[in-house]
């Protein structure tokens, strides 16, 4: 089991806010790995310096032993990882097949489609997320679950080895959140490694065997979800301070 | 790949006859014949050249300015850029080195094509209205460097290039000849926005991150549409010099940047199709006003402005493009679907 993702303290600045501050952590392939913080700890500020859509102040980002710090977003994704949003996004005058299509046509995920062809390989991913029967159907007019299901597909057209899910139960019901979880185990089964972050405890810590957790731009610890919940620094960043709760 | 294409081609026929069938396609097919039918009611040189023409030329650019602006989502306000510098290259080469229109035209659009590499690259970072005024900007900077700069020793300064000759001196000529030109661009310009590039293009209008996201190399993108645009915007430009037979730096002003926009606007912006319609309106309509003395001293893009301004308002998608929905509703209603 290599190192796959290897953050090395990494920090960022907004002005005269540290949002993320001299973190450090690795992910090893295959992992499932949750990020964890209460709202404003910087969960976002980790993924969007992955992915290269934020610029680091200092630090440094290895995927597959590669140096990708401060490579542009478009060639991070064709290296293998691929990223969700807390906010929805879709291309909203394209149908479901083409907003999936368009990562299949990315230069990454054309090594895979070429064989079976762009549209086919896109129905096929429509497929697994359960969203085939739609298809045809603009994105404004599914509901959320199916929209984050479409998060998940288009990440999955680039073929990704590392998939960054950032919240990906916020705004679901509970059997909306069953279908995600789903599919992200079935992701991970098949050999992808899964960061993902969530503010509720709850969801992620059934899901995940290890949880990073993160407050105020610091790194907390990081070990199984026991560990961490019982982490006195995680327990006041959650629940605040003084008090005893048993 | 090439079983693909093979296959497409295999299967052209079949699609043709079933897309003519449609009510798209058979509206298509229904204009294209009056097209050809009107050169033989009128051979009159006015009304074949100052409307028809003239308003598949504003087609032409019209659906350039679509390709960029309701395709790719980069709305430009310099489109005159590329439709003045082919005009004067193509004009130029005709003039000056004797070449022929055919060979002249596509080397004014080819140098079209590098000046829309050259507005692309330093407008990139521009979104939505500062990039309007980025594109805005270049196009008055053009214009002033043809009317007064140092350029005006080799492309004929403020009086520009004139003599130009036509097509064809027969106006019949040089309509079909037109006509042919149109229809292949709408052709490419249609298949472009159908194709898998068409489909990137429109992923980084809808959303540019998320494109982004997907793995796309949208600087990349965003460069080619403007070129590709660049590219049919210098034939209409091109074709224009040489119905009006002459070039002068009044085609680098925003007028003919605003013209291609309420076309198409008119038409209904991410259409392509629309603006061949918009196009023929708006000629029209304008034709019609000028010949009203009440309104002739009028320039007809007032009239249009407030058109724009109520359509942007009240019509967002045109008024041409519901019209014909209105239509084919009506059609499926007599045929009982």
């Amino acid at each position: 089991m290599g190192i796959i993702l290897e953050v090395k303290n990494l920090t960022k600045k907004f002005g005269g806010l540290t949002a993320v501050n001299d973190f450090s952590f690795e992910l090893k392939r295959g992992e499932f790995v949750g990020l964890i913080g209460p709202n404003g700890a910087g969960k976002t500020t980790v993924f969007n310096l992955i992915s290269g859509f934020e610029k680091l102040n200092t630090g440094l980002i290895k995927f597959d032993g590669k140096d990708i710090t401060g490579l542009k977003p478009y060639k991070i994704v064709n290296l293998g990882i691929a990223r969700t949003f807390q906010l929805v996004r879709s291309f909203k005058y394209l149908n479901l097949l083409d907003n999936v299509t368009v990562s299949c046509l990315s230069s990454r995920g054309r090594e895979v489609s070429k064989e079976t062809g762009t549209d086919e390989y896109a129905s096929s991913i429509l497929a697994s997320v359960g969203l085939v029967d739609k298809a045809r159907l603009p994105p404004i007019i599914l509901p959320h679950g199916d929209l984050r299901k479409l998060q998940i597909a288009k990440a999955i057209g680039t073929n990704p080895e590392l998939l960054l899910l950032d919240e990906p139960f916020s705004g679901l019901t509970y059997e909306e959140q069953l279908g995600i979880t789903d599919l992200i185990k079935k992701l991970h089964d098949d050999g992808v490694t899964i960061f993902i972050t969530g503010h509720v405890l709850r969801e992620l810590m059934t899901l995940v065997p290890r949880v990073i957790a993160m407050h105020q731009g610091k790194f907390i610890i990081d070990g199984s979800p026991l560990e961490v919940a019982k982490n006195k620094i995680v327990r006041e960043a959650y629940l605040g301070k003084g008090e005893e709760f048993a | 790949m090439f079983k693909e294409v093979r296959k497409k081609v295999e299967s052209f026929p079949g699609y043709l006859k079933s897309w003519v069938g449609t009510f798209k396609g058979g509206l298509t097919i229904f204009c294209l014949i009056i097209l050809l039918i009107i050169p033989l009611l009128t051979q009159n040189a006015y009304y074949l050249g100052e409307f028809f023409t003239l308003a598949m030329i504003y087609a032409i650019f019209a659906a350039s300015w679509d390709l960029l602006a309701g395709i790719a989502g980069q709305v430009s306000f310099g489109h005159a850029i590329f439709f003045a510098i082919s005009g004067y290259i193509s004009s130029a080469f005709i003039v000056y080195f004797g070449f022929h229109w055919i060979i002249a035209l596509f080397i004014g659009s080819i140098i079209a094509v590098v000046f829309g590499l050259l507005i692309a690259v330093p407008c990139l970072r521009l979104k939505g209205p500062y990039l309007a005024l980025g594109t805005m900007s270049f196009g008055l900077i053009l214009f002033l460097l043809f009317t007064m700069g140092g350029l005006s020793e080799i492309l004929g300064g403020s009086g520009g290039i004139s003599k130009v000759p036509p097509i064809s001196l027969n106006p019949v000529i040089e309509y079909i000849i037109t006509l042919f030109i149109m229809v292949i661009v709408f052709i490419i310009i249609i298949a472009i926005a159908k194709s898998n590039f068409g489909t990137i293009l429109k992923s980084i209008r809808d959303d540019e991150r998320g494109s982004d996201a997907s793995g796309i190399n949208t600087t990349k993108y965003k460069i080619f549409a403007f070129m590709i645009s660049g590219f049919f915007a210098g034939i209409a430009g091109a074709l224009f010099a040489m119905h009006y037979r002459g070039v002068n730096p009044a085609f680098f002003q925003p007028l003919y940047s605003f013209y291609a926009i309420v076309i198409a606007a008119l038409g209904g912006i991410a259409t392509i199709r629309g603006s061949a319609l918009g196009a023929f309106f708006f000629v029209i309509v304008t034709r019609i006003f000028e010949n009203i003395e009440f309104f002739a001293d009028v320039e007809p893009l007032f009239f249009f402005s407030i058109i724009l301004i109520f359509t942007i308002r009240f019509a967002e998608r045109g008024i041409i493009t519901p019209a014909i929905e209105q239509l084919k509703d009506l059609w499926d209603l007599v045929l009982g679907k």
